[in-house]
């Protein structure tokens, strides 16, 4: 899936002409590029943020940042590209900020063995749950691997990218996302376990 | 990458599948694959996991709030346009009253007294063909200003090529539409033209050619293309060319324009002479019933001159009859002894006038000494200073209202400096020789003259991008048209100090020019080929 599609339609050609008319100072321009890209903005932040409010909030300060920093953006790069960048950025700072989950840094977590993944479990995980519980799973992940993931997944970042939003090597991304899998599959089948319980409490007589 | 029992591990069919490792060694997985199911099978679920994934992100399941839908408010520059304006109106001021205001009154001097530059333009230039062609260009004004509204009005419709495409049949209009006007006589030459004795063309000719010879009368203009133009025969009409050697032998009613690389007159122009070229030459049997307008290098006056002269000539030698003022500037003047000058005579030169003392003069010479190189002590040289900032302000105002996303991409290009830098050495010494080269084919003077045209305004605009870039690393960047102009004056401010240092300055402006012509070119390339930019 390319950035193309999280973010609307609008041809290389229209966008070139609509950057440089937000650069001349066209507010209507602006509106534009507003329109079109904030909604994949927002579902951007709604995935890394706790709450509905704060991805609002975040949609709002990330396009102020874009029309101040808009001067920067190198026009011979993709724009999304650049977007999602700026956007990263933020709730990264955003979740550094306040320090809403206390992630382990490169600590002990990193160096565990992981399990050797049963494929028929990774199957039936994918049966079993709807995109809803999937993003309701990510929430419930340290903000470092649901970061990983979000970038990677739906921003369509490179390793390169996701190295120099995070702060870590690029030769660690694969470890990070690899990781932030095996969280989310914990994550996912702690639920089901949990509802498979209930059913079963609810069920008896 | 870690491998137990033959088997790869997770982490490497995670890197494989995204492309994350060496091509060796994703030759060597491919392999495995293909022959172990049991690593096929944790590949092909991991596979599936990242499609689940990214389809379970991607999912727009969830409303999107009413503020973030709605367009956010308006942005207040108020500061930027009020900086830009004033910067502006500070530019345009300077330009005014250190070039134009300047020149416009050394042209009066020299008897050029219409009333406005646009009466100069217009009334007594070659292209004044009476009140039926005023009408047809007013007509012409108003229809391309209604085109421009509209194109306006619809540019959120159009698509590009669409404008383009429209622009472009505009401009074939325009051109179109003085020749359907004129009905003009349009030759060819093969390579050569020659209008035979005894014959009468009547109407306008316009003629491109090796070599052309009019040996017959025009009953009209005379417009050439030609690398050698000889006019024997009468033209009743202005003469219009542009060639490397012209040479009027016959007689002019008119006007007398000339582009090229010499003129020789020998004969009688009815109204003003107006030459740019290399050298010039007024045989004693010449006469010019109007005024001289000169830019020059050696310069021979020697037949009859009823108007003003106005000269900005190499060497120049007087041996005739000027039957008002003379405004020269020059290396050398030099007023023979059968020379008769009415007039005033004003000369700004390298060197003291020599004057024959059997010359006739209405008045003595006001000879000024010219001075070359910067006089830092002189309060002048730094009024000129703030009048070259403020014209290459003007122009860059200019640039940025008319094409601001050209102008924005080639401040862009200008962060690229190896490459701007590089291109800009190659076009700046490769397209004069290009031109010349296609100046000297029978088709291409008319490619050649506007190419060159072209490149000395890229030239002079090479520093403004340079300067925008340079604002925009001492001031940040911002979004619109006043910070913009913001920067492009402090940068252009630093461009034109760094110019003023000795020695140094002529450096830094070579390196200026070529940076922001190479800028040029790139952000002409891509906007060229934007499937190539976007794949970048």
């Amino acid at each position: 899936m390319d950035r193309q599609k999280t973010t609307g339609t609008m041809s290389d050609a229209d966008l070139a002409e609509v950057l440089s008319q937000v650069r001349a100072g066209d507010t209507d321009a602006w509106g534009d590029l507003y329109r079109q890209y904030a909604p994949a903005i927002f579902r951007f932040c709604r995935r890394l943020l706790p709450a509905r409010e704060d991805a609002e909030d975040a949609t709002t300060e990330i396009f102020m940042k874009v029309r101040q920093k808009l001067g920067t953006y190198d026009s011979s790069r993709p724009f999304t590209a650049w977007l999602y960048k700026v956007a990263s950025n933020h709730c990264w700072d955003t979740l550094r900020r306040r320090r809403i989950r206390q992630d382990l840094e490169t600590g002990d977590l990193d160096t565990l063995p992981l399990e050797h993944p049963d494929p028929s479990q990774l199957e039936r995980l994918q049966a079993e749950h709807t995109s809803k519980e999937v993003r309701t799973g990510l929430a419930r992940l340290p903000d470092r691997a649901r970061m990983a993931l979000v970038l990677r997944y739906y921003a369509d970042m490179s390793y390169e990218e996701i190295a120099d939003t995070l702060g870590v090597r690029r030769a660690f991304v694969g470890v990070l996302l690899l990781r932030a899998r095996h969280q989310l599959r914990d994550a996912l089948s702690e639920s089901s376990d949990v509802n498979a319980l209930r059913a079963s409490a609810g069920g008896a007589p | 990458m870690n491998q137990s029992d033959g088997h790869f591990d997770e982490m490497t069919g995670l890197l494989y599948l995204e492309g994350q490792l060496d091509p060796g060694r994703a030759s060597e997985v491919s392999a495995h694959l293909g022959s172990c199911a049991a690593c096929s099978e944790i590949v092909h679920a991991l596979e599936a996991e990242g499609v689940w994934l990214r389809e379970a992100l991607a999912a727009e399941d969830e409303s999107i709030p009413a503020s973030v839908i709605a367009a956010p408010e308006r942005g207040t520059t108020h500061w930027g346009w009020i900086a830009a304006f004033g910067l502006g109106t500070g530019g345009a001021y300077t330009l005014w009253s250190g070039f134009v205001e300047p020149w416009y009154a050394q042209a009066s001097q020299a008897g050029f007294t219409q009333g406005n530059l646009m009466t100069m333009l217009f009334f007594t230039g070659a292209f004044w063909k009476g009140w039926d062609a005023m009408r047809s260009l007013t007509e012409f004004m108003a229809v391309a200003t209604l085109g421009t509204v509209a194109i306006w009005l619809l540019r959120k419709q159009w698509q590009r090529f669409t404008a383009i495409a429209f622009v472009m049949g505009a401009l074939a209009v325009a051109l179109a539409m003085p020749q359907q006007v004129a009905a003009a006589d349009v030759e060819h030459g093969k390579p050569s033209y020659t209008l035979p004795a005894g014959q009468e063309v009547k109407t306008d000719l316009i003629v491109t050619a090796d070599r052309t010879r009019i040996d017959g009368d025009v009953d009209g203009d005379l417009i050439a293309f030609s690398s050698s133009l000889i006019v024997n025969g009468h033209v009743k009409g202005d003469v219009i060319a542009f060639g490397a050697e012209v040479r009027l032998n016959g007689p002019v009613d008119g006007n007398v324009r000339v582009w090229g690389q010499s003129l020789n007159l020998d004969s009688t122009v009815g109204k003003n002479v107006m030459a740019l070229t290399g050298a010039s030459e007024f045989d004693e049997k010449s006469t010019v019933g109007g005024t001289l307008m000169m830019f020059s290098g050696n310069t021979e006056l020697n037949g009859k001159i009823a108007g003003d002269i106005l000269a900005y000539v190499g060497d120049l030698n007087i041996g005739g009859s000027l039957g008002h003022d003379v405004t020269v500037r020059a290396g050398r003047i030099n007023i023979g002894p059968n020379a008769e000058i009415v007039g005033q005579t004003k000369y700004t030169g390298d060197h003291e006038p020599e004057v024959s003392p059997t010359a006739k003069l209405g008045s003595p010479i006001q000879f000024t000494l010219l001075k070359r190189g910067p006089t830092y002590s002189r309060p002048r040289y730094y009024w000129h200073q703030v009048m070259f900032w403020g014209a290459s302000f003007v122009l860059g105002l200019v640039i940025l209202l008319i094409a601001p996303g050209f102008f924005f991409d080639t401040e862009q290009m200008c962060k690229k400096v190896a490459p701007a830098i590089g291109f800009g050495a190659l076009f700046l010494f490769a397209t004069p020789v290009a031109a010349l080269i296609v100046c000297a084919t029978i088709v291409g003077l008319s490619v050649g003259i506007p190419v060159i045209l072209f490149y000395g305004v890229a030239l002079y605009a090479a520093k403004i991008f340079v300067g925008a870039w340079l604002g925009e690393k001492l001031l940040g960047a911002g979004v619109g048209i006043g910070p913009a102009l913001g920067r492009l004056a402090i940068g252009l401010a630093i461009l034109r100090i760094l110019h003023m240092l000795p020695y140094a300055g002529f450096w830094f402006g070579l390196l200026t020019v070529m940076w922001g012509l190479g800028a040029m070119v790139l952000a002409l390339h891509r906007r060229m080929s934007p499937a190539v930019a976007a794949a970048a």
